[in-house]
């Protein structure tokens, strides 16, 4: 029988908040940047001008055909290189974080248009023509009727996204980058406590995402609620 | 103030208009029916260039709308238009609906605008209602406010899609009395509607369309008293049913 022993867990929580810092920065950042990118991107998709909407096409349907992981390789393989021919960077400087969240955004960004896309069409196509009657550009339009309808309808699927996300942070271990998953997976290495290490870092990630979906479905009925009414 | 001139309109090789050819002068009421289907939404979104047409002109006060070197949107901040489903913007409370284009678009300063919708909500009788939101009102309010709204930007003339065919029975009429109202206050207007009643009371020319095509455009007391056409008779005669 298998004898657990957590004692490694108490003097190990120091260096696991660092990697869970590193997985947040990484989630926070592939957030932003997905949902301006991913702005962009719908609004290229849905544009008249066919070269717009087809790069956004391009750009979207290539990414959600490669699995993360692949994407994140190549990242950490690549971009380390550009970014050291760039900015003349020291060869020992880490870029690995950055690389990693390159990655993730750009990867991010796909789903994020696709959400974001979906959100602008469920907005009534009367509520554009109510707004060019009334002598706004179509910039205007966009801006001040249809994104802020759009994202209060999205919020919740955008936060569901981003508890996937977070999850997905996990597979930067193909870099050796020390996330909490990483961090976790090093110290029961370290002390040949791997299972529990890893039970551990599985029970805050399910105790943390659990907790994020309940706050979105919690956002979603007072949303529903609201446009009962 | 209006003029259209043998516009036609396809969608593929679908005929949505051929060869309409009418004219509003100033301070004219128009309205036109017409079966389901017959294009008069169509229409009347060309005059503010909602819909492009692929041949003929339209002019409105001097602008071609469909010349592509218009500022469309200079001309429709200045000609109102009126939509079936209202049409608010539901995440702005009313007063801001009734600013944000006289804001954004005629750059009038915070309070300019705030004045001016106030008065105009006054005018349609929701002063009460400034703080709401458009879901917290009923249909004929609603539609009352998006009146409201068009009205705030100083419209040379108003353009109305079935205005009041989504309101339940009850309703119609706060609505067409406000536009009664702005018909015998000399505004130009041109009116998709069903409303007979309405049209007996202010309208000047009534123009019936039936597969894009302009059937009848005639006085309002020639049209009622003996309409030219069958599909016109038959129209009339089931309309008078309801
Ligand atoms: N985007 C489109 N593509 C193809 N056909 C269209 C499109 N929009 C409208 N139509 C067709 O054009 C015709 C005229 O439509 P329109 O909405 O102008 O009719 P209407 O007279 O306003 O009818 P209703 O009384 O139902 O509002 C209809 O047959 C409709 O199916
Ligand atoms: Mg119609």
């Amino acid at each position: 029988m298998y004898e657990f022993d957590w004692s490694s867990i108490p003097g190990a929580l120091p260096f696991l908040w660092e990697g869970m810092k590193v997985s947040l920065e990484i989630t926070l950042s592939a957030v932003i940047f997905g949902i301006v990118w991913g702005t962009a991107l719908a609004m290229m998709r849905l544009s008249p001008v066919k070269p717009l909407s087809w790069f956004a096409a391009g750009y979207v349907n290539l990414f959600r055909a490669i699995p993360l992981v692949m994407v994140l390789l190549w990242f950490f393989l690549i971009v380390p290189q550009v970014l050291r021919g760039a900015f003349n960077l020291d060869p020992n400087t880490d870029v690995r974080l950055t690389s990693a969240m390159i990655g993730f955004a750009l990867f991010e960004s796909a789903y994020y248009s696709e959400i974001i896309r979906a959100g602008i069409q469920s907005v009534p196509k009367g509520q554009v023509s109510a707004a060019s009657a009334l002598g706004m550009s179509y910039a205007q339009a966009m801006r001040l009727v249809v994104l802020p309808q759009a994202f209060r309808n999205m919020v919740p699927l955008l936060l569901t996204q981003a508890i996937v996300l977070f999850q997905d942070t996990s597979l930067v271990y193909v870099s050796a980058l020390a996330d909490f998953f990483g961090a976790a997976y090093k110290v029961g290495d370290r002390d040949g406590r791997l299972v529990e290490l890893l039970l551990f870092a599985g029970l805050v990630y399910f105790l943390i995402c659990f907790a994020a979906s309940q706050l979105v479905r919690r956002y979603q009925k007072k949303l529903n609620a609201h446009v009962a009414h | 103030m209006i003029s259209i001139d043998t516009v036609s309109k396809h969608y593929g090789s679908f005929q949505v208009l051929t060869d309409c050819t009418t004219q509003v002068k100033k301070g004219e009421v128009i309205v036109v029916c017409g079966p389901s289907g017959s294009g008069k939404s169509t229409l009347i979104k060309c005059v503010n260039g909602l819909e492009p047409f692929q041949s003929g002109t339209i002019t409105v006060n001097g602008v071609s709308v469909g010349d592509p070197k218009t500022n469309l949107s200079k001309l429709r901040s200045h000609v109102g238009m009126v939509f079936q489903h209202f049409e608010l913007f539901p995440h702005m409370s009313i007063t801001d609906n009734l600013t944000i284009a006289q804001e954004k678009v005629l750059g009038r300063n915070k309070d300019e605008a705030r004045d001016k919708g106030l008065k105009l909500l006054d005018r349609v009788g929701l002063k009460a209602h400034a703080a709401k939101f458009p879901g917290q009102l009923s249909g004929g309010q609603q539609q009352r406010v998006a009146i409201a709204r068009a009205l705030a930007m100083d419209p040379i003339c108003m353009l109305f899609d079935e205005p009041t065919s989504a309101l339940d029975p009850e309703m119609i009429n706060e609505v067409l009395d406000v536009m009664v109202e702005l018909a015998q206050e000399g505004m130009t207007m041109m009116c998709v509607t069903h409303e007979m009643g309405f049209a007996r009371k202010v309208a000047n020319r009534v123009i019936f369309m039936d597969k894009g095509q302009i059937v009848e455009d005639d006085s309002k007391d020639a049209f009622f008293g003996a309409p030219r056409s069958e599909r016109a008779r038959q129209f009339l005669a089931k309309i008078l049913q309801h």
